[in-house]
């Protein structure tokens, strides 16, 4: 035996729980090659599957033959729509309470559309096999431009809506029109327009951008006949929700469906939605009796599944002369392709886009956003954000930016002058969210100190008035608050199903543990944060706690991992079930020390006896004893489950800062500086902190810097490679400088607030301040993203910056 | 992705030959590099195919030619292409073709050429910054076998040829230029276009065009 450890400090550093800078628990088998995948996944008579996809943009099937490509040897079936419909799974539900065709019934709406799939013996023979499956199409016109779609002519794109004028979200009032919502107080706001001393308006395009996690999706289903059961592994990021879908779908009682979510490679929202892929990998194995495997190549991760952000929107902001806001209003024509398939809390279509009045306390406020169908893929999802939250936090900090160059104010001032204040909280919002907790004016004093944004302004002053200075030199200053952790099931859920989490914990005889979770990790590195969380809470070490994810047949049900819900919903019931496992524990101590519950004190891995640091009982001890000799009346076992449904959401903010020097000759731009503060609540792993908002800020920098998705007019997608869509490396990543505050949430048991999304949503229209920054003095207030060199140099142009 | 293309050709071939072989599609088809026309399905609709080799990959393109106009007296000729390759690509093309006399030389034309390409899926996403160069350097190729098979017509105005390069060898040219059997291009060859795209590109940088 060790000897055991004294000091109650080092058995707490032993421990290695919350605060901790434990190292990833994961990345042992991941820098070994050994993590195990969907696409590492062989099964005994496992087949695979291709898709055969629409060239077109908009067109009707005129013909689809089959034959060559079922006399291939080793084709085993070639499916259409036409074979899925007595099955009634041509069609699907999306989460956004639209359908989506599963193949191509009749038409299709997009370009790379799945038309068909063949079944084969490998992976090969069903690639030859798809181009094998002729199809003849007759070409319809092409819209793409979602103001165009609604013009009173303009191509007709879902034939099978025709004549429903009542959509999931209300009314609809075009052909492709999709839903129109309203938030906020709109009689307020133009009230306050209509007194304003000052307004700025300014049009801006957040750009069609896609998640491009490292791993693309795909699955592999496995139906036994004989059993009548149903296993799936798939990249979900949510795989109890698919569970509970392919029961609805398919008819199969949901306990005889397993969904399991192996290590997933990246997730970042692309891997929340249902495709038609799955789809039909499961019916394929249903039909055929074997394992199916469907994996998708990257040209069909970026074309075809879920795409993030395309928001052309219009802010507006009223302010008195010396710069307090009075009002805003924001109109937001939405481009969500040709099904609407976003995934956002049921009841809110264009998820938490209100949190678009920002860290800013402004008393009245009104957003609209439009739907509209075009011949794009479908999707719309939470790209590294809290469902939206990224062209909202976009949309306030341009506007604020804009105000102060309209007054000839310092942009950190101006913010400052409005931040909701530190004695404000809880605040609620204009829009109704109600803030949890924050200290912005400490935060953005601490950035300003540290990078001398005095300096900076004076060494701009200074080359502006050089006219041969080589660059131009920009500062962007963002202070957003981002809404996480969604949500309370009053206000959300997803398919009827209330946005909640879970965890299980089991204390084993000897003093170890397993927690499971309703979550699943694709990066995060929950099997190291959420053990951490359970050594602080029961004085377990985190190094003998497993933490399993993923697998329906096993974890509790829970909503899934994205809008960074993880840590403020799922940590949340980790806390909540070792608390209940903790007074049974009391309980056990105190029969055992022979004294009554309210004479044990708790110290980091024991109960102690008031007064006498001689007689405790540490859990390992108190875990024995619940399972060989549990006091009389006390269930013998050590585990508890809880289900948790957090009050609110939580409210991360961060301050981040940026300086910017664009070469005059070529446009090309050097990231000088980026300093991000962030301020996330209580803080579990402050190494996977820093990792996070590493990870947020580079895609954060491709998204500003780099990502597009360019259309022709036909609807080719022209940037669906990765020599074409930018996703930076090691090469082109900036240094990051990190920073944190810590402003707990008062109502999560551990006042954590969740951060992993907070450097993507902020850092995005920091690049853009800066970007226009540089232009300023020039008269320019907004630049488009992305702004690669091409488009700088164009502006340096135009403006007539160029050297 | 669409490409438009307005081009003036001028020929050492008077404007009767030219007009002779624009209006035998079979003949003018198999000009183009790769093409061919397999079935002729009514006075105006044929059925063909072009072949498109890139390195080692080839796309072969199958549908169907309509002849849209043809005005005589105007020299005028309007087309209408239409294809899919079994890889996941489409094609359509509207092409306009006069051939106008050399007003300097009576023996000598200019072939003008106004063309709307459109190519959807794989090509276009694929090859889109090379549509335009590449178009330009089918075209040269077209009219460069074009203006061989020209020459190997009768020169008195009328009748129709049968074909084109694989006919160099055959009666009916062998009849006219014993001698002459043009070299054409059968194929596109990807590697030939890189080249020929190379090599204007290295002479545009040193300042003479090739």
């Amino acid at each position: 035996m060790n000897a055991p450890v004294q000091t109650a400090e080092a058995r707490e550093i032993a421990l290695a729980g919350m605060g901790a800078s434990r190292l990833r628990k994961e990345d042992a088998r991941f820098i070994q090659g050994k993590g195990n995948y969907v696409d590492d996944i062989k099964m005994p008579g496992m087949l695979h599957m291709d898709i055969v996809r629409s060239p077109i943009a908009h067109g009707r099937i005129v013909k689809i033959n089959k034959e060559a490509a079922l006399a291939m040897p080793g084709v085993h079936a070639v499916l259409t729509a036409d074979d899925l419909k007595p099955l009634k799974l041509h069609w699907m539900p999306t989460l956004a309470g639209d359908v989506a065709a599963v193949l191509a019934d009749e038409k299709v709406h997009f370009q790379m559309q799945e038309v068909a799939i063949v079944i084969a013996d490998d992976r090969y023979i069903a690639a030859d096999a798809v181009e094998a499956v002729e199809v003849e199409y007759e070409e319809l016109p092409v819209v793409l431009d979602p103001y165009a779609a609604l013009q009173p002519g303009a191509p007709v794109i879902r034939d099978d809506l025709a004549g429903k004028t009542e959509g999931a979200h209300g009314k609809r009032d075009h052909h492709n029109h999709i839903f129109t919502w309203d938030a906020g107080d709109k009689s307020a706001a133009d009230a306050a327009f209509d007194k304003a001393e000052v307004t700025v308006s300014q049009h801006m395009y957040y750009p069609r951008v896609h998640p491009c996690p490292l791993e693309t999706c795909g699955c592999v289903a496995s139906f036994d006949p004989i059993k009548g059961d149903l296993t799936t592994f798939i990249t979900s990021q949510a795989p109890h929700v698919v569970r509970t879908v392919v029961s609805m779908l398919s008819g199969i009682p949901e306990s005889k469906v397993r969904i399991v979510s192996p290590d997933i490679g990246g997730g970042f929202g692309n891997k929340v939605g249902i495709y038609p892929g799955y789809v039909c990998a499961i019916v394929a194995s249903i039909v055929l009796g074997r394992p199916v495997k469907w994996v998708e190549d990257r040209i069909e991760n970026i074309s075809s599944t879920a795409f993030a952000r395309d928001y052309h929107m219009d802010g507006e902001l009223a302010a008195t002369a010396d710069g307090k806001i009075t009002g805003l209003r924001v109109n937001v024509v939405a481009d969500h392709g040709a099904f609407d398939a976003c995934a956002d809390p049921t009841k809110f279509p264009a998820g938490m886009f209100h949190i678009v009045s920002g860290s800013y306390d402004i008393p009245a406020a009104h957003a609209s956003v439009k739907g509209v169908y075009t011949n794009k893929a479908p999707g719309g999802v939470a790209y590294r954000c809290s469902f939206r939250v990224t062209e909202a936090v976009y949309l306030i900090e341009r506007m604020v930016d804009v105000l102060a160059q309209k007054l000839g104010m310092d942009k950190a001032e101006i913010r400052a002058k409005n931040f909701v204040k530190k004695e404000q909280f809880p605040y609620t919002s204009a829009f109704g969210f109600e803030y949890d907790s924050g200290d912005y004016q400490t935060a953005l004093d601490k950035v300003l100190e540290a990078v001398d944004y005095k300096g900076l302004r004076a060494e701009q002053a200074a080359k502006r008035a050089d006219p041969n200075s080589p660059t131009l030199m920009g500062i962007g200053l963002v202070t957003f608050t981002e809404v996480v952790g969604a949500g309370p099931s009053k206000m959300c859920d997803i398919l009827g199903v209330g946005m909640f989490d879970s965890c299980e914990i089991r204390i084993h005889p000897t003093g170890s543990a397993i927690a499971r979770m309703g979550t699943i990790t694709q990066g995060q590195g929950h099997q190291t944060t959420y053990a951490q969380i359970i050594a602080t809470e029961l004085g377990i070490p985190s190094e003998v706690i497993q933490v399993e994810e993923g697998d329906t047949s096993t974890a509790p049900y829970g909503l899934g991992t994205y809008g960074s819900r993880s840590t403020p919903v799922a940590g949340a019931a980790i806390a909540m079930a070792a608390r209940k496992i903790h007074a049974k524990a009391r309980k056990i101590a105190a029969h055992m020390l022979e004294v009554n519950e309210n004479d044990l004190d708790w110290e980091v891995d024991r109960f102690k006896v008031k007064g006498d640091d001689s007689k405790f009982k540490t859990m390992a001890e108190v875990a024995w004893q619940a399972y060989h000799q549990p006091p009389a009346g006390l269930e013998p076992g050590l585990e508890a489950v809880h289900y948790y449904d957090p009050p609110n959401f939580t409210f991360p903010f961060g301050i981040y800062l940026c300086v910017v020097d664009i070469d005059r000759a070529t446009g090309e731009t050097k990231i000088r500086r980026f300093y991000a503060l962030d301020d996330c609540g209580t803080r579990i792993n402050p190494m996977i902190i820093d990792g996070q908002i590493h990870g947020g800020l580079t895609e954060g920098f491709a998204v500003a810097m780099g990502q597009q998705m360019p259309f022709d007019a036909q609807g080719n997608l022209l940037g669906n490679t990765l020599m074409d869509y930018f996703l930076p490396t090691f090469v082109e990543t900036p240094h990051w400088e990190t920073d944190h505050t810590v402003t707990p949430s008062p109502h999560h048991p551990l006042g954590a607030k969740g951060v992993a999304e907070s450097p993507h949503v902020g850092s995005i229209p920091t690049f853009t301040s800066a970007m226009v920054d540089a232009f300023s003095h020039l008269g320019v207030t907004h630049l488009d993203m992305p702004h690669n060199a091409f488009r700088t140099w164009k502006a340096l142009r135009e403006h007539g910056a160029a050297l | 992705m669409e490409v438009k293309l307005d081009k003036q050709y001028p020929l050492d071939v008077d404007a009767a030959r030219a007009w002779a072989l624009l209006t035998d599609l079979k003949a003018t088809a198999s000009c183009m590099p790769g093409a061919e026309i397999t079935e002729q399905l009514s006075d105006t609709s044929y059925k063909g195919g072009v072949k498109v080799k890139v390195g080692p990959a080839v796309a072969q393109f199958g549908g169907t030619v309509d002849v849209i106009e043809a005005v005589a007296s105007e020299r005028k000729m309007v087309l209408r292409g239409k294809g899919a390759d079994k890889g996941g690509s489409s094609a359509s093309m509207d092409l306009t073709a006069i051939i106008m006399p050399d007003p300097a030389n009576p023996a000598h034309c200019v072939l003008n050429g106004q063309a709307a390409v459109i190519v959807n899926g794989k090509f276009a996403q694929f090859g889109g910054r090379m549509m335009v160069q590449v178009s330009d350097m089918l075209l040269a190729q077209f009219v460069e076998n074009f203006r061989q098979t020209a020459l190997t017509l009768p020169a008195a105005e009328g009748s129709p040829v049968a074909a084109c390069a694989d006919a160099t060898a055959g009666e009916s040219a062998a009849a006219a230029t014993a001698t002459a059997a043009p070299v054409v291009a059968r194929e596109i060859n990807g590697l030939a276009i890189f080249w020929a795209l190379l090599k204007s590109w290295f002479s545009g940088l040193v300042g003479k065009k090739a």
